[in-house]
C-alpha cells in the first residue's frame, strides 16, 4: 500500500483517490483518443435537438392553423387536415437538365402544372371560398409545406448525424441552424400574414406600380393567369403597368405578361421596368432602393429568361429598381421603412420614364411580387 | 419545448386610411378583410365623413435605442 501512497505524494487517502481518478481520466483520453470528439457530439446534438424541437413547434403551430383556416371554408364532409396532411408532402420533380435544351420551357411547363393542381387541392378543400381567398389560402398551405419540408430536412440530418456518430454531418447542420430558425420564425410569421390577408413585404413591387398611376384614367385587362395590365398615359407617354392580380396572394405570370406586352404593341416599346423586393446584405438598411440594369425578379428563373429572351429579340432596354429587405421582412408582414420605399420609388420611375422615354413612345412598368392585401388601383 | 418570448410575438400591422372628403389620415389596428386601395364605411375623426381609403397596411417600426454603429 505503501507505493500506492508514494503515487500521491505520500498524503492521505482522499489525495491519493484525486491522483488515480485524474490518472484514470488521461488514460480514458490516451486510450481512447476520439473521446473528446464523443463529448463535444453530445454537446451538439444536444444544441440541435433543442432547435429542433423549437423547429417542430413551429411546424406543429402553422399546419394547425392552415387547418383552422381553411375549415372556415370547407363544410363538414371534406376531411380538411387529412387533404393538407396530402399537400404537406407533395413534391415537384424537376426535370432533367442534362440536356439543357428547352429546360426554361420544361420546367415552366411542371411549375404551372404544379400551381393549378395546388390550387385546385384547395378549391376542393374550400368549397365556400371565393377566387380571391382561394388564391391566398394557397399561399397558406405553401408556407406551411415549405415549413414542414424545413423541420423534415433538418431532422432527416440530425438523426443521420446521431446514427453515424458523424461529428461532420452534426457540425454541418449546427452552423445552418441559426439562419434556418430565423427563416423558420419567418415562415411562422408570414402564415398568420396569409391567413389574415396582410400585405407581406414581397409585396412591395405591385405596391409601387399601384401607386405610380393611382388616380389616372386607365383600362384594365387580364394578359395572363393571375396578371393584368393597367393602360394609361401620363406626360404624353403610354405607359403599361403590368402586376398580379389582387388583393388575393398571386405572383402571376410577368414574364408571359410582358412577352405578350411587346408582341402586341411591337416596336412602340422603348423599355421595360421592373419593379421588385431584392434580398439586402447583413448591414445594409431594409427599404434602400437600388437602381440598375436588368430584370428585377426573383423565383425559378422562368418569368426572368422570358423578359430577357423578348427583350433581347427586340432591342429593348432593361431598367431595374430593387427594394432592399431581409429573407424575413420580405415573407412577414410589411414594415414601414419598406411601405414608405413605393412612394419614393415611383418618383424615381417618374424620372426616369421621363429621362429614356420620347414623347408618344410605350413603356411597360412591372411590379413583381405578391398582391396579397394590396387592391387594384 | 415552448419556444422563447421574442418567437411568441407576431407583428400587428396597422391600417393607414385617408378621408376621402378632406384627406386626414387615420390609422388603427388591422382588421380581417382590409386591403390596400380598399374603401372602407368608417367615420372620419375630424370631418365626420363616412368614407375613407386604405392607404397603407403596415408594421410601425420601433425605435431603435440609438448605438454607436461601427460598420
Amino acid at each position: 500500500m505503501s507505493w500506492l501512497f508514494q503515487f500521491a505524494g505520500g498524503q492521505d487517502l482522499l489525495s491519493l483517490l484525486m491522483s488515480l481518478l485524474w490518472f484514470i481520466f488521461m488514460l480514458l483520453f490516451l486510450i481512447y483518443p476520439t473521446f473528446s470528439q464523443k463529448i463535444q457530439l453530445s454537446y451538439m446534438l444536444r444544441d440541435v435537438e433543442k432547435k429542433l424541437l423549437k423547429l417542430k413547434y413551429f411546424r406543429d403551430e402553422v399546419r394547425k392553423r392552415t387547418i383552422n383556416h381553411l375549415n372556415k371554408y370547407s363544410d363538414g364532409n371534406i376531411e380538411v387536415d387529412k387533404g393538407v396532411d396530402r399537400l404537406l408532402g407533395s413534391v415537384v420533380i424537376e426535370p432533367i437538365d442534362r440536356d439543357p435544351y428547352g429546360i426554361m420551357y420544361k420546367l415552366e411547363h411542371i411549375v404551372n402544372t404544379w400551381e393549378e393542381t395546388f390550387e385546385n387541392e384547395v378549391r376542393a378543400l374550400c368549397p365556400k371560398a371565393d377566387e380571391k381567398t382561394v388564391k391566398t389560402l394557397t399561399n397558406l398551405v405553401e408556407v406551411a409545406r415549405g415549413l414542414d419540408y424545413i423541420y423534415r430536412i433538418i431532422r432527416h440530418y440530425y438523426l443521420l448525424g446521431k446514427k453515424t456518430a458523424n461529428i461532420y454531418t452534426v457540425l454541418q447542420v449546427q452552423m445552418i441552424l441559426p439562419q434556418v430558425m430565423e427563416i423558420a420564425n419567418a415562415y411562422r410569421q408570414s402564415s398568420y400574414a396569409f391567413a389574415q390577408g396582410q400585405p407581406i413585404g414581397d409585396g412591395v413591387g405591385v405596391l409601387a406600380v399601384a401607386k405610380l398611376i393611382d388616380g389616372m384614367e386607365k383600362k384594365t385587362y387580364e394578359i395572363a393567369k393571375d396578371t393584368v395590365v393597367q393602360e394609361t398615359f401620363w406626360n404624353g407617354r403610354k405607359i403599361l403597368v403590368l402586376r398580379a392580380k389582387g388583393p388575393g396572394g398571386a405572383v402571376g405570370k410577368p414574364g408571359e405578361g410582358v412577352k405578350k406586352l411587346i408582341e402586341a404593341e411591337g416596336d412602340k416599346v422603348k423599355a421595360v421596368i421592373t419593379i421588385d423586393a431584392g434580398l439586402k446584405l447583413e448591414g445594409e438598411e431594409s427599404g434602400k432602393i437600388i437602381e440598375g440594369i436588368g430584370a428585377a425578379i426573383g423565383g425559378i428563373g422562368v418569368e426572368r429568361y422570358k423578359i430577357e429572351e423578348i427583350s433581347k429579340a427586340k432591342g429593348i432596354p432593361l431598367y431595374a429598381f430593387v427594394i432592399y429587405e431581409s429573407i424575413a421582412e420580405a415573407i412577414t408582414p410589411m414594415r414601414e421603412n419598406i411601405a414608405k420605399a413605393a412612394e419614393k420609388v415611383v418618383e424615381k420611375v417618374k424620372r426616369l420614364i421621363l429621362e429614356k422615354i420620347d414623347d408618344g413612345a410605350t413603356v411597360i412598368v412591372a411590379g413583381i411580387g405578391n398582391t396579397v392585401g394590396i387592391g387594384m388601383t | 419545448m415552448i419556444p422563447g418570448k421574442e418567437a411568441e410575438k407576431i407583428p400587428t400591422p396597422l391600417t393607414h386610411m385617408k378621408c376621402l372628403k378632406c384627406g386626414t389620415v387615420n390609422s388603427r389596428p388591422f382588421k380581417e378583410g382590409d386591403y390596400v386601395f380598399k374603401e372602407v364605411e368608417e367615420k372620419c375623426p375630424k370631418c365626420g365623413h363616412d368614407k375613407m381609403r386604405i392607404i397603407g397596411i403596415y408594421v410601425k417600426e420601433e425605435k431603435e435605442k440609438k448605438k454607436v454603429k461601427l460598420f
